[in-house]
């Protein structure tokens, strides 16, 4: 007892005790993730396999789990001294670098053993080679080894694999991406006279010791980022590494825009060469007719606009005031109306395309309003839509006026308003947040709206934005995908500047409401 | 403005808010509808307001039958216990609401909100929001906007219920000082019957729709004409036993199988020729003494409530509420002898629970 409050009080260089703490940590993790890789091979893929089912994913895993083992112990060892750092920071951190250490060493014995990690079986010819001119110089061969049972000889000029000149760099580089038992037909030049020898490589055991310092810097510096890390960005890292998928995808969009073509996200112009950059894209909104169909991007713009603009007024201007009848006024059938439009909200549109189509042409007879909301008109498009959205815009409209109380609209009734002004000075002042969210998700709807559109429009005047995407890409002709990438992005311009401004009310949707009156 | 409430009904499906209900308001009055929640009274006050139509009976305000006139048209004032501001609106916004409604010119509109915000204590509020006012405040500018159009009649719905404690004591005075000054008819709705004794000249006890007793706080509180009202005046509130009255050695006797009281000639003379009857008496009617003819009881629980000790106490069958000076010490468990004081007892006919003094 004594000796251990000894050993606490006492601060030296070193403590024994933390020491080994620490390297038990590192062990423990080095273990648990080690049994985890045994019973990936050893148990899971035997189990697999047996029921005939060709599977890599244990494999993968276990790979994963080998790759990543390591540096997970190294982390262990430098969290385990975290709580050191304040008090004791040299300490902290020579106790952590100690631990790595010995963890480094366990570790690259295990991959010894089982060569794995810098020890893994590598392509060889069994012979070593240096840079020359004209190719590489063959310097040594590993007795009995494939080279020399081929008939390399030491100071042999490789000068090419069957055409293709290599130096020693490639020719390293080729071996090793090589798989096992391939054939290198080898072009030589011997003493003035050029033969050539095919050699096959083998699988050889990789006992250069020499790769294990880097290896051991890295563990290292794991383990001392692992002291500092700050806690708290842990999981913004985490979630930005979730997201990165995403943003890479629109990080794509907008670097396609603006060049000749990409691969992966790498601009590159006719030659393959990187760069490349281009407005050649954009070239569609100045007359350019990039489809075919001899109709402006601007015309293309203002139907979609038409659409959207219409689809919120009307799914605002109704599901307010029915919302408002349905939460407020008792009437027969009022439950049987909210089921119904319950219902409604889960039909799928897409089997009611037919009847509506005669329904459209209908109306499209009918004189006077029939040239704005028949078939194949922005307006009587949007009608469809709106008919679809307002199952939804109802519900939500009489979900915010529930939440407005009585006492309110009872005060304004007494103070003389009528029930119409009540409804548009008190009421409807109330719900604003609910009145935006609807009417931005209806305005988006409408704007990115595609099947309605797509089946009620024909011909070239009234297509909208994503019914023009779809136009380019053609199933006959080469599509030129930086082009569409660049009216989709035109296409999402208005969603990104609606969604700046308007995000405030998105998030602040609890804050105004009915706040302060009780 | 005289408010005449005859035969008033209303009806929600098969339930029954309010049933034969007959009030006669004078002008100028305050009168407090109290009773349980659920009682009808709160729907009352809205068939007032015009918000609820009444099945059937009529209002009268003045002369005029209002029931199918619309709220805005009746000139009234209403306070909710929500407040009901519009959060949308500034103070000055909500307070001039009613006058904008009626179109009165905009520099009159400043003048009169200025006039009665002063007056309500919230004249340096104006131009903030509700949601950034305290409770008192929001319920001042509430008061502000009813008073503002200089209303006929003032609405009340339970008003004070939200206010803490010692809010609502002050709010209390102000209220009762404001509507005897302006001498406005005022109806009250609460259910809290210290705010309505202490506040209404006539109170209505109201109970499952039905009209109980309508008359002063003190006609009520001393003279109960029903065995609910007896029981739901006062706090703590009246104790009852079953009790057989008798002439006896030429006074009258109330007892069961372990009291027997002597009555005052007058009440027992009422109330002995109906046989079993529920005798009331109220706590602070009884004295906790040290000897003398009384009656020995079991004290179960005590309560100190400061100026007095409220003792829970059982004899026989009957258990009762007893006020008891705290400097006693009496504790739980203990004995005590207690002295009815028999000149304010109330008696009840079992059957029709009406009381036998005061019909």
């Amino acid at each position: 007892m004594a000796a251990l409050a000894h050993s606490d009080d006492t601060p030296g260089v070193l403590d024994v005790h933390s020491l080994l703490r620490t390297i038990r940590n590192g062990l423990i993790v080095v273990v648990a993730l080690s049994l985890i890789v045994v019973i990936l091979t050893a148990f899971l893929r035997p189990l697999i396999a047996s029921v005939k089912v060709d599977e890599s994913v244990t494999t993968t895993l276990a790979q994963l789990v080998i790759l990543v083992l390591p540096y997970i112990a190294y982390i262990a060892a430098g969290s385990a001294v975290r709580d050191q750092l304040s008090d004791h920071p040299l300490r902290a951190v020579l106790t952590a670098l100690l631990a790595t250490l010995v963890l480094f060493v366990v570790i690259s014995i295990g991959h010894f053993v089982f060569h794995l990690g810098p020890f893994v079986p590598t392509s060889s010819l069994e012979m070593t080679f240096t840079e020359a001119e004209g190719g590489a110089l063959v310097e040594s061969l590993v007795p009995g080894g494939v080279a020399e049972e081929a008939g390399v000889q030491v100071g042999d000029l490789i000068t090419a694999v069957r055409r293709d000149p290599v130096t020693s760099g490639t020719l390293s580089a080729l071996i090793a991406r090589s798989a096992e038992d391939s054939p290198f037909r080898l072009r030589i030049v011997r003493g003035g006279e050029e033969t050539q020898l095919t050699v096959r490589t083998v699988l050889a055991g990789n006992d250069d010791l020499g790769k294990l310092l880097p290896g051991l810097v890295v563990a290292l510096i794991v383990t001392a980022v692992a002291i500092f890390w700050p806690g708290q960005w842990t999981p913004y890292v985490i979630l930005l590494a979730i997201l990165l998928p995403l943003l890479i995808g629109y990080f794509w969009l907008i670097i396609a825009t603006f060049s000749y073509r990409t691969e992966g996200l790498i601009p590159l112009d006719g030659q393959g060469n990187v760069g490349g950059w281009t407005l050649n894209n954009w070239n569609f909104l100045f007359g350019a007719d990039i489809s075919g169909l001899n109709v402006s991007i601007w015309q293309i713009t203002l139907n979609s606009l038409i659409i959207a603009v219409a689809m919120m007024v009307i799914v605002l201007l109704v599901s307010s005031m029915a919302g408002y009848a349905l939460s407020r006024m008792n009437f027969a059938g009022r439950r049987a109306f909210l089921s119904f439009t319950l219902v409604l909200h889960g039909f799928p549109a897409v089997t009611l395309l037919i009847p509506i189509f005669f329904v459209m042409s209908y109306l499209g007879k009918v004189p006077l309003v029939g040239e704005f909301i028949g078939f194949n008109k922005p307006v009587g498009i949007s009608l469809v839509m709106v008919a679809f959205e307002l199952p939804l815009g109802v519900w939500l409209m009489k979900g915010f006026f529930d939440n407005i109380p009585w006492d309110i609209e009872r005060s304004a009734l007494i103070d003389g308003a009528s029930r119409w002004r009540t409804y548009w000075e008190i009421l409807l002042p109330q719900i604003r947040p609910g009145i935006l969210a609807l009417g931005i998700f209806a305005f988006i709807g409408g704007w990115n709206a595609f099947l309605i559109p797509q089946t009620y429009s024909t011909g070239a005047g009234t297509i909208n934005l994503p019914v023009f995407l779809r136009q380019l890409i053609n199933e006959t002709a080469p599509v030129n995908w930086n082009q569409v990438a660049a009216v989709g992005m035109f296409q999402l311009i208005p969603v990104f500047i609606i969604f700046i401004f308007a995000q405030e009310y998105l998030l602040n949707i609890y804050a105004g409401g009915t706040k302060g009156s009780s | 403005m005289e408010v005449k409430i005859e035969n008033l009904k209303k009806q929600f499906g098969q339930v029954i808010g309010v049933k034969d209900l007959d009030l006669n308001v004078r002008d100028g009055e305050f009168v407090a509808l109290l009773g349980p929640s659920g009682c009808g009274k709160t729907t009352t006050l809205l068939m007032l307001a015009g918000i609820y139509k009444p099945t059937d009976g009529t209002i009268r305000f003045g002369d005029r039958v209002v029931n199918q006139v619309q709220p805005r048209d009746r000139n009234i004032g209403m306070v909710f216990q929500s407040y009901a501001l519009y959060p949308h609106m500034t103070v000055f916004g909500n307070i001039s609401y009613p006058l904008k409604l009626k179109k009165v010119p905009k520099q009159e509109q400043m003048e009169r909100v200025e006039r009665v915000a002063n007056t309500m204590g919230i004249g340096g509020l104006l131009d903030r929001r509700p949601g950034q006012l305290s409770g008192g405040q929001q319920q001042r500018v509430a008061l502000g906007r009813a008073l503002v159009k200089e209303p006929d009649i003032l609405l009340f719905d339970e008003p004070l219920s939200n206010l803490d404690a010692r809010l609502r004591l002050t709010m209390r005075s102000e209220i009762k000082q404001l509507q005897n000054r302006l001498g406005i008819t005022a109806i009250y709705v609460t259910h809290d019957q210290v705010e309505a004794m202490t506040m209404a000249d006539r109170i209505a006890v109201m109970n499952q729709g039905v009209l109980q007793a309508f008359d002063t706080p003190e006609d009520l509180y001393d003279r109960p004409k029903t065995l609910f009202v007896a029981g739901f005046v006062g706090n703590p509130p009246m104790n009852f036993a079953d009790v057989s009255v008798m002439a006896e050695h030429g006074g009258f006797t109330a007892r069961n199988e372990s009291i027997r009281l002597q009555v005052p000639a007058e009440r027992g003379q009422k109330a002995a020729a109906a046989g079993k009857v529920r005798m009331g008496i109220r706590p602070e009617d009884i004295h906790v003494v040290d000897e003398g003819d009384a009656v020995t009881a079991e004290v179960v629980i005590v309560e100190p409530l400061g100026r007095d000790a409220m003792l829970d106490v059982r004899f026989g069958s009957d258990q009762f509420l007893v006020l008891a000076d705290p400097q006693k010490h009496i504790r739980a468990g203990d004995q005590v002898k207690l002295h009815f004081d028999m000149d304010s007892v109330q008696f009840f006919d079992l059957q029709s629970e009406r009381s036998l003094l005061w019909n």
